[in-house]
């Protein structure tokens, strides 16, 4: 039998500020952090972004890392968050950790800063997506295995998908997994070349929708085999119970309108957790807040819960979209719904729209007893996912 | 060259449409859909950068982009008319 | 794990081999892409608006299916897409950056900018060949068949999969690149 994957520890930093506390709070409170950039040098003030309130320096102060070398703000995020989860797992002191992230935009901030002319022909290696994951590791000592995940807006949840198999498999007993991804001047000027980016706080499923805010952070989760949680005596958070990945096979970016690799995705992650679709108690939505990913995903979600849909809300309406950590941050804050029994109510929310779900809102809002919760990430090039936690019992 | 004409180089060229000759394309046949060329939703926003680029038109709302781009001719006409160079 | 692998591409600038036959070499011309594309009669003109990373993983895909024979365009969800690479999809990161490089002639162009990711290679593959199955792309820090066998196997873990469209797929620009793909089974 496969053995069963339990979380032991999660850390996270996004809009909503650094730590698990700073984030559960905000999302209890309904407070959303998306404002105007201030770190990011960006023109286009017009485009509201959802950026981690504090400048590298501070991150680099605060991880006691010595100063006069540029560090990746991807890098520093992502330190900040896997530092919280290996102190809550109680993992600091331990060794041969494997550390799996996703991302996509990596050091691609550095870049930007050093080399604001085009790169010269012939230049030697710019820090690569994996060097990013090798410097998050190398901030501490328990780590011999490192991969990195560029899936999109998945990765982060591929990351995860990848260390439940890795733990299922035999191969390992302890994966410290999420992702992490910075905001760039190339990614916002590529999602604005795609005329995705709205002027105001995103609105997921709302029939006003225009598009998303991008975001910023890291997040990511101890994942363990439950015997090896057992006998270092770790406290469990929840069980990492099902996993799906697949294909929507439709358009490079567009999702497909009947959403059918959303459909499968999360199809698979019922069955892989045994469950079916009446067990789910709250859905964390993709929920973009584009026109075209909010009625697609409404459309997978009523072709698996039928009549009875379960609470849906996208939590980008707090962080922004934060690409390829969003499958990560957004797992962490269905654990937190799931520790402290609340749902995650939208903070824009107002205009029902035919074609989409209805989510939960502030008018809505409803405390809640939470055993099964899922979580979707989908990401360009049609790579969908959906994961499921369950109370440890 | 006539209006017409040039765009349909133009798109050629931006849209990657290789193994097509203006020749090729019916200035009144849709763009979008099976029928047409089969383009995409990242065709009509590279369309709308082309429009921006070469005849100083601005679009905010991709969706604009349907009835503008609905054939080559009605293109022509919205550039005819909302040309700033 | 037991796998065995059915069919394999080889792909450089040079030359093309299928299941270990040499069957085509570059002529003076066009792209050896351009020539592939043309001489197999693939009749898909999205190959033109592909990035260079993208052309390359579709030629060798194409090659490897058309040795495998059988019906294709099926939807089916039992076969994996699972690539590799080192250096992600930096020429069409390359291209994107160039075109948002001069504040005089600022055009961020979109059709480039969905390029930048070189999960896009596998997205194209799945749509040209409905594939609805995992899909995935993994960067390592160097070729290594330990560890692309490891995710190869791993993907065979799950009970949705039963095959595998696996390789390295490095494409640097037009004149250098370099794919190795296989069919997996287990």
């Amino acid at each position: 039998m496969r053995p069963k994957v339990v979380i032991t520890g999660m850390g996270v930093v996004s809009a909503l500020g650094v730590g698990v506390d700073a984030n559960a709070t905000a999302l209890m409170q309904g407070i959303s952090g998306i404002r105007t950039a201030r770190y990011l040098p960006t023109d286009h003030l017009e485009f509201p972004v959802g950026e981690v309130p504090m400048d590298n320096e501070e991150c680099r102060r605060m991880l006691a890392l010595p100063p006069g070398r540029p560090y990746s703000r991807t890098h520093l995020l992502g330190a900040l968050a896997v530092r919280e989860a290996l102190e809550q797992s109680k993992l600091l002191d331990h060794n041969g950790l494997a550390l799996i992230s996703g991302t996509t935009v990596g050091g691609m901030d550095v870049t930007e800063s050093l080399f604001p002319e085009p790169l010269p022909e012939g230049m030697p290696d710019v820090p690569d997506c994996g060097a990013s994951t090798n410097d998050i590791a190398d901030t501490f000592g328990c780590f011999d295995y490192t991969s990195s995940v560029s899936t999109a807006c998945s990765s982060a949840m591929n990351a995860l998908i990848m260390g439940k198999l890795l733990i299922e498999s035999g191969e390992r007993d302890i994966v410290v997994a999420g992702g992490s991804e910075a905001l760039s001047l190339f990614h916002l000027n590529g999602f604005k070349s795609l005329m995705i980016l709205d002027r105001e706080r995103c609105r997921p499923f709302d029939k006003t929708r225009a598009g998303l805010n991008l975001g910023e952070g890291a997040a990511y989760l101890v994942l363990e085999s439950e015997t090896s949680a057992l006998n270092r005596g770790a406290e469990i958070l929840a069980v990492l119970s099902g996993a799906g990945n697949a294909c929507d096979a439709y358009h490079q970016t567009a999702s497909s309108d009947d959403g059918e690799g959303a459909y499968l995705a999360m199809t698979q992650a019922l069955q892989d957790a045994n469950l079916s679709p009446r067990d789910i108690q709250y859905v964390n939505a993709h929920g973009t807040g584009t026109p075209n990913n909010d009625a697609s995903e409404s459309a997978a979600i009523r072709r698996v819960f039928g009549e009875n849909l379960p609470p849906v809300s996208s939590t980008k309406s707090y962080t922004g979209h934060t690409t390829s950590a969003s499958g990560s941050i957004e797992t962490a804050f269905c654990l937190m719904a799931m520790k402290y029994g609340f749902i995650p109510a939208q903070c824009e929310f107002e205009n029902t729209d035919e074609q989409c779900v209805v989510p939960v809102s502030k008018s809505n809002t409803s405390n809640a007893d939470l055993s099964y919760v899922m979580c979707n990430a989908f990401g360009f090039g049609g790579n969908d996912s959906s994961i499921i936690l369950s109370r440890y019992e | 060259m006539e209006l017409t004409e040039e765009l349909k180089t133009k798109m050629i060229e931006v849209l990657n449409l290789e193994e097509m000759t203006p020749a090729d394309i019916d200035e009144n046949a849709p763009l979008f859909g099976d029928e047409g060329l089969g383009l995409d939703s990242i065709d009509v926003l590279e369309l709308i950068v082309l429009l921006e680029r070469n005849y100083g038109i601005k679009i905010a709302d991709p969706k604009q982009g349907k009835e503008i781009f609905a054939s080559v001719r009605t293109m022509a006409d919205y550039v005819a008319a909302n040309r700033t160079k | 794990m037991e796998t065995m692998v059915t069919h394999r591409v080889k792909l450089t600038p040079e030359c093309l081999e299928v299941d270990g036959q040499r069957v085509a070499e570059a002529v003076a011309g066009e792209s050896f892409l351009m020539q592939l594309y043309r001489k197999y009669g693939m009749g898909y003109p999205k190959f033109f608006k592909m990035d260079v990373l993208c052309r390359v993983g579709f030629i060798a895909s194409e090659l490897l299916l058309a040795a495998e024979g059988g019906e294709r365009f099926v939807p089916r969800a039992d076969r994996a897409v699972i690539l590799f690479n080192r250096n992600t999809s930096l020429h069409a990161d390359r291209s994107f950056q160039a075109t948002i490089a001069d504040a005089e002639d600022f055009y961020p162009s979109p059709s480039v900018f969905v390029y930048t990711l070189p999960n896009i290679v596998t997205g194209e593959i799945a749509i040209r060949n409905k594939y609805h199955g995992e899909s995935e792309f993994i960067l390592l820090p160097e070729k290594s068949e330990t560890a692309m066998n490891q995710a190869v196997e791993r993907a065979l873990m799950d009970k949705e999969t039963t095959s595998v469209l696996a390789g390295w797929v490095e494409a640097l620009s037009e004149e250098e690149y370099e794919a190795e793909m296989e069919l997996v089974s287990s």
